[in-house]
């Protein structure tokens, strides 16, 4: 049974749509600004990619105002049936900062169940719910999750929903690891320093291929094949061999049953930190094995979205598809060694309806892998 | 393809055991769940056990009291294609608390890197992960009603579409951790098929309740 999808959307630093995240990255422009929300004089940095107009340690917590906005904005009807999977890494942890700084409230409020149940009211979904966290391939991970359920039968209608949001919360403890770059993050750049933390949420319709046509949706693509592995070795730093992503991205292509060389571009997921960029190049040239394929990074343009960041970057990856072109990678000046040749600065064309590698990689040693067709 | 139990594995706050094997040992006094690295119950040395967080240590103790009792050996250096699902109704919760505290009354300037890694729910299933050597699929979920069963499916499907050979399953509720191990192997002794684990886990509430429906199979089976 293929998994396809029938509908996304995201809301990004760049506005709502997709739309707006794609022009602002053809234009090769940053998202990632200044800092208001909270004081960010003892960080290491003061950049990131907030989303505008949202309002910190408000009634409502960031993510929940994100979901509503994005919710808000569909014409499509979401089906009651669906299985919803929340992706996230921190969810409302600005109730958490409220109640501690404060000394009011509860903070088991900011429990991702009580997020869940949240989004559950909004969308309406009654086919049950799950929260999915697996650090920055959270929605990722949920995707890959979708698209099995759907393989095996098990659902023919699953909705993704994922979301994360700047707090001082993960910026300060980003800013511990000494992981922020000081200006907005440079991908895969020599001169490369560190992360841009950035909010995003974003949604993803999985639905069965003969549901979809029973009830004449629009499909924009498959998610083909996945693969997700651990590495072992490190909690907040990837191996340097890259032989995790290395197994991720091959069980990906073995899932899709097609091999390295019908893959046209890589959406990858080049934070902008020294380790993880020069990982992802060591795993693209086992993988490719001497074929250059275009890669690029869209977080120098909206930041690091973390739970988020895999759903937001199917959707770009989805439109690159269409539109046989693959965004530059913003920020980039000059492009480190191993990547010269892979990355560039300018939009690249690719092959009409080229086959997409989404990777993503996160604190744990977690990788994830997507094929989109 | 049968979908099978290897072993189970399990901590409270008054001590910790395995199903199987029927390991059961009570926590003596001034031993809890800080000593189990002290207690024989990890193949290799755990190190910096201590500056786990209490969601890791019970998650690594009932890993490997439930490898153990599957007779799956270990060992960081030599990694095995294992994943590992974790549910909790709290997830990274406390750990939350501790850092931003900690953060709070530092002034908002100073904040420690050894809290904050612990304040992702997958945190300790990453710690599970290096110190076992596992390199299979690794996430954290949980369920509006706080429901473990779903994980066994989730589980099944990784199994099933090849995406790792075996998997560990397992659920935290405050002190209680219960870890599963299952695969779809033909080899070796099963305990249980998943469908018997699960109707138990789905059907009863509370990991002790659960243990002792687990022990009862084990009778009924006439598992030594």
């Amino acid at each position: 049974m293929r998994a396809v999808i029938v509908e996304t959307d995201i809301l990004t630093p760049f506005g709502p749509g997709i739309d707006a995240c794609w022009d602002g990255l053809l234009a090769n422009r940053t998202a990632i600004s200044r800092l208001t929300r909270f004081s960010t004089k003892a960080l290491f940095s003061d950049y990131a990619g907030t989303i505008p107009g949202l309002t910190y340690h408000g009634e409502m917590s960031l993510v929940m105002q994100m979901i509503s906005q994005l919710f808000a904005r569909t014409g499509t009807k979401i089906p009651t049936d669906a299985k919803l999977l929340l992706a996230t890494t921190k969810g409302e942890i600005d109730l958490l900062e409220k109640s501690i700084i404060t000394g009011t409230g509860d903070g088991a409020e900011s429990s991702l169940s009580n997020l869940l149940k949240k989004v559950i009211n909004l969308t309406g979904t009654t086919g049950g719910g799950l929260v999915v966290s697996a650090a920055c391939t959270s929605s990722s991970a949920a995707a890959a999750r979708a698209a099995a359920t759907i393989r095996s039968g098990h659902a023919d209608c699953v909705l993704v929903v994922a979301c994360d949001c700047v707090s001082e919360f993960v910026f300060s403890g980003f800013s511990s690891l000494m992981a922020l770059d000081k200006v907005p993050a440079r991908p895969f750049d020599k001169n490369r320093a560190g992360l841009s933390v950035g909010e995003a949420a974003a949604y993803l319709l999985v639905m069965s291929e003969e549901r979809a046509l029973r009830e004449k949706r629009p499909i924009t693509g498959e998610i083909a094949g996945w693969g997700m592995s651990d590495d072992a070795n490190h909690m907040t730093g990837p191996s340097r061999e890259s032989e995790g992503l290395v197994r991720a991205i091959n069980a990906a292509l073995d899932s899709a049953g097609i091999s390295a060389d019908r893959v046209g571009f890589v959406s990858a997921h080049g934070t902008g930190t020294p380790y993880n960029d020069a990982m992802e190049m060591r795993a693209f040239r086992a993988v490719f094995r001497g074929r250059n394929v275009p890669v690029y990074s869209i977080k120098g343009g909206i930041g690091h979205t973390m739970g988020a960041a895999g759903l937001v970057e199917m959707a770009i990856a989805q439109r690159a598809r269409r539109e046989n072109v693959v965004p530059p990678t913003v920020n980039l000046k000059d492009a480190d060694d191993d990547a010269i040749a892979w990355v560039s600065d300018h939009r690249r064309v690719v092959e009409p309806n080229a086959i997409a590698l989404v990777t993503n990689a996160g604190f744990s040693g977690i990788n994830s892998a997507l094929v989109l067709a | 393809m049968m979908i099978s139990v290897r072993g189970i594995g399990w901590v409270t706050s008054t001590g910790y055991g395995s199903v199987r094997l029927g390991l059961q040992h009570q926590f003596a006094q001034g031993e809890g769940i800080h000593s189990l690295a002290k207690l024989g119950i990890f193949s290799q040395p755990f190190k910096n056990f201590g500056r786990l967080d209490g969601m890791s240590r019970k998650t690594v103790s009932a890993v490997a009291l439930a490898l153990q009792d599957a007779g799956v050996e270990y060992s960081s250096a030599c990694k095995q294609d294992i994943g590992i699902i974790g549910t909790s109704r709290e997830g990274s919760l406390k750990s939350d608390i501790d850092y931003f505290k900690d953060y709070v009354e530092n002034g908002r300037t100073l904040s420690r890197a050894n809290l904050f890694i612990y304040t992702l729910p997958s945190s300790a299933l990453g710690e599970a992960a290096i110190h076992f050597g596992l390199i299979g699929p690794l996430l954290y979920a949980t369920a509006l009603d706080g429901s473990f069963a779903e994980f066994f499916d989730m589980s099944v499907e990784m199994i099933v579409a090849g995406e790792t050979g075996r998997m560990l399953v397992g659920n935290i509720v405050e002190d209680e951790a219960l870890y599963f191990v299952i695969d779809g192997k033909q080899e070796g002794n099963a305990f249980c098929s998943l469908i018997e684990a699960r109707s138990i886990v789905e059907s009863t509430h509370g990991i002790p309740e659960i243990l002792r429906q687990l022990s009862i199979l084990k009778i009924k089976k006439g598992i030594a």
